[in-house]
């Protein structure tokens, strides 16, 4: 037996051992408490990141069988792990995450009680998200969703007595408990048919065709995997728990465990049913994309609260992501990981920059903040280059992933010629102007404009908060600059895996079992960066930006004049009034900066903002109905 | 017969579901999940039951190749997802107490601080 086949399991049981350690000893000490939540975090992330040079480098796919439970004549009856180049990808953005968060929240929580409970609750989440995207096991896979779930409510609900925390918690659990019984009742169906709860078992199963009840137990568990990754008719729920929850989880929620989600759904319709192949299985994900992403960003257009307005952009491009994954080609597919990647990165530094905000200002409400760039300088810089990377300039790391996203929507236009496709690009296109439209109003809302006299007194934030900022910021702008390197050793093999379901069963079940199975490869090319290098781009940016400065200097020396010409007094002391008073400038608050933006698209965002009433029966018909939709689509498309 | 339970099931799924979605007391939203999870409940364990098997419970010298008894991976995940179902109501129901003690309703329409 090869030890390292043993880091993936010792990884997820440390951090749960962790809890316990934490909720016995940690209640006590700060100093003991603190010590184990990050020694178990360091622990699983040395694991995990020691698996990069056998599974990612050497393309092993590690499988494990809990107690040496292994396959007799074929059938699998103990519960397996198996890490494959895409479940060690979404891991590797699972631990750098909770590692990270868990520094953070050293120096963030401290003003807060409990902090023991609150450190069991992040060791859950962590264990269980990284559990998700190691598990070779339905049922497993369901249980890691329940932990996930219950350690988020908990989490979200931490700062009980603050605005909504309860109420979000509530509404939290209300829909995602909808969505794990989706999942479990698709789990049951699936078992009924093929006998199994191995996931690679069921995938060479599943090759032979759909049944119905396959079918169905397909729409189910699409459904709740769908809730758990906050595509858009699941997604009200999620942005009041990222809203509410301490920034520290709101950080961990929108790096993994929406990410989870997204993992599921790619895990399933990639590897487990191989309906990617299928049309309507790619216009049923492009469209869930396309609505998430442009709902998402709209949404946050209209908000007044720095950590709502993150949250409605952290939906949004979870929409870019499963569209690119909607496509099937490798190139989306990198496109869409690469995506996925790079959330994590910008907006988790975005949301450790608004938990700075709260930290020092006391509050995230953009009409009471502004002006803070003098005051956090350091803050600031870590934000631009969030902000820049969420945007897409180039050389961000936001600018590369959403260029492939759009080559790839195009490229499949052009191959399909289906005209949706070339909506769907244009679509992504403006979806991005209204991003960065929507951070224009948050720098200006918060770091830059008037200081307010009740931010006078604030200060930057402790060292402790800041590093994890440094090194966000640092890999935002290395996995821009370098991409080639990043697609070559981790992108590439995850992509590989994803349409290689052969490897993936015949490691779990032996050599020659997906042969026999009936279960053939799809050959991936290498994406190359050769006519859409973001080099190239990044050149036409910069001939662009020089010719719009000359059109500026030149244009100066007749702007005064202009203004002479044409008699506007350059101030208001002789000018005549016919009656009333000199008119007084008015100042348009922070986060009214779109205000006509937002006049023009009046009667879109009444409905919206009516869409999110904020009652739980609401959500929880949208969630119903959303599922209805899939089954509906399922039944009529895939059969 | 055993289409009886997966009748059942459905029957008390869509009812758990349709308490969430209608009811505006919370407390019954809460009550409408645990339905929904008793009706899973009662579908995975008629899944693994096979009529006329005995329990499987077997040493290694009694068991033969004829044996004919009910599968017993859908009890074990019956169970588990059963203690699953007791976390989610006990943890709903604290939540409850909490927002019945912060915004003095138990009325769904009238708990949407959070909201647009």
């Amino acid at each position: 037996m090869i030890t390292y086949a043993h880091f993936p399991v010792l990884a997820v049981m440390g951090l749960f051992f962790g809890a316990f350690l934490v909720e016995i000893f940690g209640s006590r000490s700060k100093a003991v408490r603190n010590f184990i939540a990050i020694v178990t975090a360091a622990g699983a992330f040395g694991l995990i990141a020691a698996l990069i040079k056998p599974v990612m480098l050497d393309g092993e796919v590690i499988s494990y069988w809990m107690g040496n439970w292994e396959p007799v004549s074929g059938y699998a009856i103990g519960i397996g792990y198996e890490i494959d180049q895409l479940g060690l990808f979404f891991a590797l953005l699972i631990v750098t995450t909770f590692l990270l968060s868990g520094f953070y929240s050293l120096r963030y929580m401290e003003r807060d009680h409990h902090l023991g409970h609150y450190y069991t609750l992040y060791l859950m989440l962590s264990g269980s998200v990284l559990g998700l995207s190691l598990t070779g096991d339905v049922f497993n896979m369901f249980i890691m969703i329940e932990i996930m779930t219950f350690a988020a409510v908990a989490l979200t609900a931490f700062r009980n007595e603050s605005r909504g925390a309860l109420e979000a918690a509530f509404k939290y659990l209300v829909v995602g408990s909808i969505g794990s019984s989706f999942t479990l009742a698709g789990i049951a169906l699936l078992y009924a048919q093929c006998h199994t709860l191995n996931m690679a078992q069921l995938a060479s199963i599943l090759a032979a065709g759909l049944t119905p009840t396959t079918l169905f137990a397909f729409a189910l568990m699409f459904t709740g995997l769908a809730v758990k990754s906050y595509i858009v008719p699941f997604h009200a729920p999620a942005a009041d728990a990222y809203t509410t929850a301490p920034t520290s989880i709101s950080m961990v929620f929108s790096g993994m465990v929406n990410k989870a989600g997204v993992y599921g759904m790619i895990r399933l319709v990639y590897v487990i049913f191989r309906a990617i192949d299928l049309p309507a299985m790619q216009m049923l994900l492009a469209c869930f994309g396309t609505v998430t992403m442009f709902v998402g960003v709209t949404m946050a257009l209209a908000q007044h609260d720095f950590k709502r307005l993150l949250a409605f952009h952290s939906i949004s491009q979870i929409g870019y992501v499963i569209t690119s994954a909607a496509l099937g080609t490798g190139l989306g597919l990198t496109g869409a990981l690469f995506h996925a990647m790079n959330h994590t990165l910008f907006k988790g530094l975005l949301f450790l920059c608004a938990g700075a905000v709260l930290y020092a200002a006391g509050t995230t409400d953009l009409d009471r903040l502004g002006g803070l760039s003098k005051r956090m300088p350091k803050t600031t810089v870590c934000f631009l280059i969030g902000a820049f990377s969420i945007s897409g300039l180039p050389p961000f790391n936001g600018f590369v992933s959403k260029w492939i996203v759009y080559q790839s929507i195009y490229a499949k236009a052009v191959e399909t010629h289906n005209f949706a496709y070339a909506f769907i690009t244009i679509v992504a296109v403006i979806v991005s102007v209204m991003t960065l439209a929507s951070f224009i109003k948050v720098t200006q809302a918060v770091f830059f404009g008037q200081l307010p006299a009740s931010c006078a007194q604030v200060r930057e934030v402790p060292l402790s908060m800041r590093i994890p900022m440094w090194i966000m910021s640092v890999l935002c702008v290395l996995t821009g600059v370098f991409y080639d390197f990043v697609n070559e050793h981790l992108l590439h093999p995850a992509v590989k895996a994803a349409f290689n379901a052969t490897g993936y069963i015949d490691a779990m079940m032996g050599e020659g079992y997906a042969a026999a199975a009936g279960v053939a490869n799809v050959e991936v090319a290498p994406v190359e960066f050769s006519y859409w290098n973001p080099i190239l781009w990044l050149v036409l940016f910069v001939v662009m930006l020089v010719a719009v400065f000359f059109v500026i200097l030149t244009g100066r020396n007749t702007r005064g004049r202009v203004l002479e010409e044409t008699g506007a007094p350059a101030d208001g002391k002789y000018a005549t009034y016919f009656s009333g008073e000199k008119s007084m400038p008015s100042h348009v608050g922070g986060s009214d900066l779109f205000w006509g933006f937002k006049h023009d698209w009046k009667s879109y965002f009444t409905v919206m903002q009516g869409a999110h009433s904020g009652v739980v029966n609401d959500y929880a018909l949208w969630a119903v109905f959303g599922g209805a939709v899939v089954m509906l689509f399922m039944f009529t498309f895939l059969r | 017969m055993i289409y009886t339970n997966y009748i059942a099931s459905v029957l008390l799924i869509v009812l758990g579901l349709y308490t969430i979605l209608y009811k505006k007391h919370i407390i019954k939203i809460v009550l409408g999940m645990g339905i929904v999870d008793y009706g899973i409940n009662l579908l995975i364990v008629s899944i693994g039951f096979n009529d006329g098997g005995t329990a499987p419970i077997f040493t290694m010298s009694e068991l033969i190749s004829g044996a004919y008894f009910v599968d017993p991976v859908p009890q074990a995940l019956t169970l588990t997802s059963i203690v699953i179902g007791a976390c989610v109501d006990a943890m709903a129901l604290s939540l409850v107490i909490k927002l019945y003690k912060q915004y003095k309703t138990t009325n769904a329409d009238e708990i949407r601080r959070l909201r647009g």
